[in-house]
């Protein structure tokens, strides 16, 4: 049996993966390892890997993630994830000579692609071909279709038209000898409205090597039309499989069930895990190597000369580039999360109406009809969100939802009292997890040393119990809030309908720390870590479960859902504002949210909550960027008076605690001069 | 130890790191001295026919190596091109001599039915002849990646490990010969499928009380 490929291809800007559109807008979607690592569990087909960036810079250093590559090299960075990848890998970008053909394939790469050098020196494919073998050169051939409807292709990523026919071109490179084409459409790149199959089937009748069709799958029935009605030897896409839990698994299940003969994905891999094993002696050295840094005073930024590094906020709201989320800024100077937000206020009414259908659609067909359980899962904290999305799903639309909390012992005394309001005030079921106290301390200590945060346990406990309980009680959809990033950062567009993803809890709620990273840790075993383990592919597969963000299908307004919530359901807001905040209303679920572990978030990037809440405000259009930047100079440096409860709860005095975190400052952002931690700020 | 002999163009990581996963722990080489104390050889290699042979040479690997696999009896696995080169004779550009390990020669892949393309890029299932050690032929056919214009062709049919439906034709995924084993696919990128082929070849190897 001869069988199709499915390929995702990776776009890489800078080191980092993004979501393109047009070839021109791009948003961070994260670190390519923890979505390879995917990709390899999952078997897939093939992996084509584009770095699109013009230079070479990405210094990626984070202390505070598991996953660290120190160069700014593509070459180191291609090094760092072919280890991770366990499929055949084409890698493209800036490859002009022989030498870097060699280099790639070297560090990894099975394949190279090659477009604008092999356009302006045919020849090079022909070296390359008699050097490396036909089956190592890929010509990537990018089209645009002209107004008349004609084809044309384009090179230097879309900025320079040649006047030539895609269907000539590539019968030239494959009388030079390509092995293979990868043709994309610039026009449908990122726009999801399905392949132009004209353009496929006119290359594909064009030429007898294989065929890659890229550029404008926008759902996983477009999959197959570009192999049985375009002739393509193989299927890629890029952003598609960035939104949606096991989208390649789907995807391939889409195409098999379609007749395309195509190997099955795997959904419980033997020999790729999804939750890999870490090497508990080198982790433990990382661990004892920073506790030293910090009795010693050795940091890292403090190691650097010079004065503080120049920094680049957002023209619009005050959000730095160097940032703790995927921050990308636009051509002037504007954050993707202004510009997301943007569109994403502008949003009609009737627009709105029609997502909320589609989010009635689901919830149907997933509506309980045997009586045997609820509809869906809220998870919620007891904080303003929560009641929204309790109240939108039960008195809205009308399904019978289960709440459930992951219960962090960090609530101030009014998020308490509204976690503990919600069976009543809504009249719904709620399930509380509570973890035991002994076990938090230690993880807020260690999650404190690893990584800089001592609320990773919060984090990935909100985001694995819910998700647990659903699957437990065989609940395939779970109702989630806004999507943090997409809100703080443009991380994906409006029309994308992003879900909920493993890979997303992982990278950036874990930080890249899995539950069994703790494993063996202060006397922890794996059964106390059993509710920060995520259910398996194979049990998500089987419950078909979708975690969907309600802020896709319904206008997400923090203003105006305090209005809703306060008075309807009596939702109380503390009377006591934050130290590190001008807001009120957010995180009493957790007084270390805005407290602890947002200093923590200052003291590794230089910015805190309340450049979060003013960038907000700055584009819910009820904050002055004046404003704004008096206030980010008022709150962000602040040390929080919770400091004290939480030095207390895990033991740990205040001078040690003030080492640790300063071994986490980046020297992106920070200098140490005359024993004075400096940085740029907003208003020099 | 389980040398992986260095021919200069393939992509070597991804084969050392297949055999770490499964369980070995490779060493990349390409002198005379390593050879000498390989307890077992692993060929990779992918581009032409001809400079992958002239690659061995100008290291003066060919020679010893031939001479461990015959003489000592050390277990070789070719893996795509150095499948290929394990062969009497290639047709790729020419005609060139191999390592002669394995009789046969090397011919092009010439599909007459529509749906092939050469290269013969992707995934196909190969079925194992069965009595190898490598394939668990009771599995059934198992997918793996394939990535050639050329493809072996045995002199003795007993040879043939595994072979795959290519346009019509059985076209051979695997040749073994007492203890020379060749792979055209790549097991280091055939996932799961692919990493159990190794794992067999490190089990076999480490049977005949050799420490790889």
């Amino acid at each position: 049996m001869q069988y199709h490929r499915l390929i995702p291809c990776l776009l890489l800007k800078h080191g980092l993966i993004v979501r393109s559109q047009s070839f021109s807008i791009h948003q961070i979607i994260g670190n390519p390892v923890s979505t390879i690592d995917r990709l390899s569990s999952w078997n897939v087909d093939e992996l084509v890997l584009l770095d699109i960036s013009r230079e070479d810079r990405h210094d990626m250093r984070r202390e505070d993630h598991f996953v660290r590559y120190d160069s700014a090299s593509t070459l180191d960075l291609l090094r760092y994830i072919a280890r991770a990848c366990g499929m055949p890998l084409s890698f493209g970008g800036r490859i002009r000579t022989l030498e870097d053909f060699h280099q790639r394939i070297a560090a990894g790469a099975d394949k190279c692609v090659i477009n604008t050098e092999a356009y302006r020196r045919p020849d090079f494919i022909r070296e390359a071909a008699e050097t490396f073998g036909a089956q190592c050169v890929v010509v990537s051939i990018d089209v645009r279709r002209c107004e008349d409807g004609s084809a044309e292709v384009w090179i230097d990523g879309a900025r320079e038209a040649t006047g030539a026919r895609p269907d000539d071109w590539a019968r030239e490179a494959e009388r030079l000898g390509a092995g293979e084409i990868f043709l994309n459409s610039i026009d449908r790149d990122g726009a999801g409205k399905g392949y132009d199959l004209a353009l496929i089937r006119a290359v594909t009748d064009a030429v007898s090597i294989p065929v890659i069709a890229c550029g404008g799958a926008g759902s996983y029935d477009d999959f197959p039309k570009a192999i049985t009605e375009g002739g393509a030897a193989a299927a890629a896409a890029a952003n598609i499989f960035h939104f949606r839990e096991l989208s390649y698994p789907l995807a391939k299940e889409s195409c098999v069930a379609a007749g395309v003969a195509m190997r099955p994905a795997n959904v419980s891999g033997r020999w790729f895990p999804r939750d890999l094993p870490y090497d508990a002696a080198h982790e433990q050295g990382r661990i004892d190597a920073r506790l030293k840094a910090a009795r010693e005073g050795r940091y890292r930024a403090a190691e650097a000369p010079g004065a503080p590094p120049q920094m680049t906020w957002c023209r619009r709201c005050v959000y730095p580039l160097i940032s703790a989320t995927p921050m990308a800024l636009d051509e002037n100077g504007v954050c993707m999360g202004c510009r997301m937000a943007e569109i994403y206020n502008e949003i009609p009414e009737a627009e709105w109406k029609r997502r909320e259908g589609l989010l009635y659609d689901i919830l149907d067909q997933n509506r309980c009809r045997d009586g045997s359980r609820h509809d869906c899962v809220i998870p919620v904290s007891g904080g303003k969100d929560s009641y929204f999305q309790a109240h939108y799903v039960k008195n809205v639309l009308g399904f019978n939802p289960l709440l459930v909390t992951y219960y962090g012992n960090n609530y101030t005394e009014v998020g308490q009292r509204n976690l503990l309001r919600m069976k009543d005030a809504l009249e719904v079921d709620h399930i509380i997890y509570q973890p035991s106290i002994g076990l938090l301390r230690k993880l807020n200590r260690l999650g404190l040393v690893a990584m800089g945060d001592m609320n990773w346990h919060n984090h990935v406990g909100i985001a694995t119990v819910p998700m647990r309980t659903a699957i437990q009680h065989g609940i395939p959809v779970v109702v989630w809030g806004e999507h943090g990033y997409a809100d703080i950062c443009g991380q994906y567009s409006n029309d994308d309908y992003f879900e909920w993803t493993y890979r997303n809890r992982r990278e950036h709620m874990a930080r890249g720390f899995e539950w069994n990273y703790f494993v063996g840790m202060d006397g922890i075993a794996a059964q106390d870590m059993a509710c920060y383990q995520y259910p398996s592919d194979a049990a998500l597969m089987r419950t078909g479960l979708r975690g969907l963000y309600l802020s896709n299908y319904a206008h997400w307004d923090a203003n105006r859902h305090i209005e809703i919530v306060r008075s309807k359901y009596g939702f109380e807001v503390s009377d006591e504002p934050f130290d590190r905040t001008y807001r009120t209303m957010s995180n009493l679920d957790d007084m270390h949210e805005n407290g602890v572990h947002d200093y923590l978030k200052y003291i590794k990037f230089g910015y805190g909550r309340c450049t979060d809440h003013a960038s907000k405000d700055i584009r819910a259009g009820v904050m002055s960027r004046g404003q704004a930047i008096e206030l980010v100079r008022k709150h962000d440096h602040v040390k929080p008076r919770d400091l004290a409860r939480w030095l207390d709860y895990v033991g740990m005095d205040e001078d040690t605690f003030d080492r640790i975190c300063d071994t986490f400052r980046d020297p992106r952002v920070w200098r140490r001069i005359d024993s004075e931690w400096i940085k740029a700020n907003l208003w020099d | 130890m389980l040398l992986i002999l260095d021919t200069g163009t393939s992509n070597l990581q991804s084969v050392a790191d297949g055999f770490r996963r499964a369980g070995s722990r490779p060493e990349i080489a390409v002198t005379p001295d390593a050879i000498a104390r390989a307890a077992a050889i692993v060929l990779p290699g992918v581009g032409a026919f001809e400079k992958g042979m002239a690659a061995l040479r100008a290291a003066g690997a060919a020679e010893p190596l031939a001479r461990r696999v015959t003489a000592d009896g050390v277990p070789l696995l070719g893996i795509c091109l150095g499948m290929q080169l394990l062969a009497d004779e290639s047709e790729e550009h020419g005609t060139h001599r191999g390592l002669g390990l394995i009789p046969g020669c090397v011919v092009r892949l010439r599909p007459d039915q529509p749906g092939y393309r050469v290269p013969n890029f992707g995934w196909h299932d190969a079925a194992a002849t069965g009595g190898n050690p490598l394939f668990d032929a009771a599995a059934g056919p198992q997918p793996f990646y394939f990535a050639h214009s050329y493809h072996f062709v045995s002199a003795a049919p007993a040879d043939v490990a595994a072979t795959i439906d290519y346009s019509g034709r059985k076209v051979a995924a695997a040749v073994a010969r007492g203890n020379v084993f060749g792979l055209q696919f790549h097991p280091e990128k055939s996932q799961d499928a692919g990493l159990d082929v190794l794992a067999r070849f490190i089990d076999h190897v480490r049977a005949q009380g050799r420490a790889v």
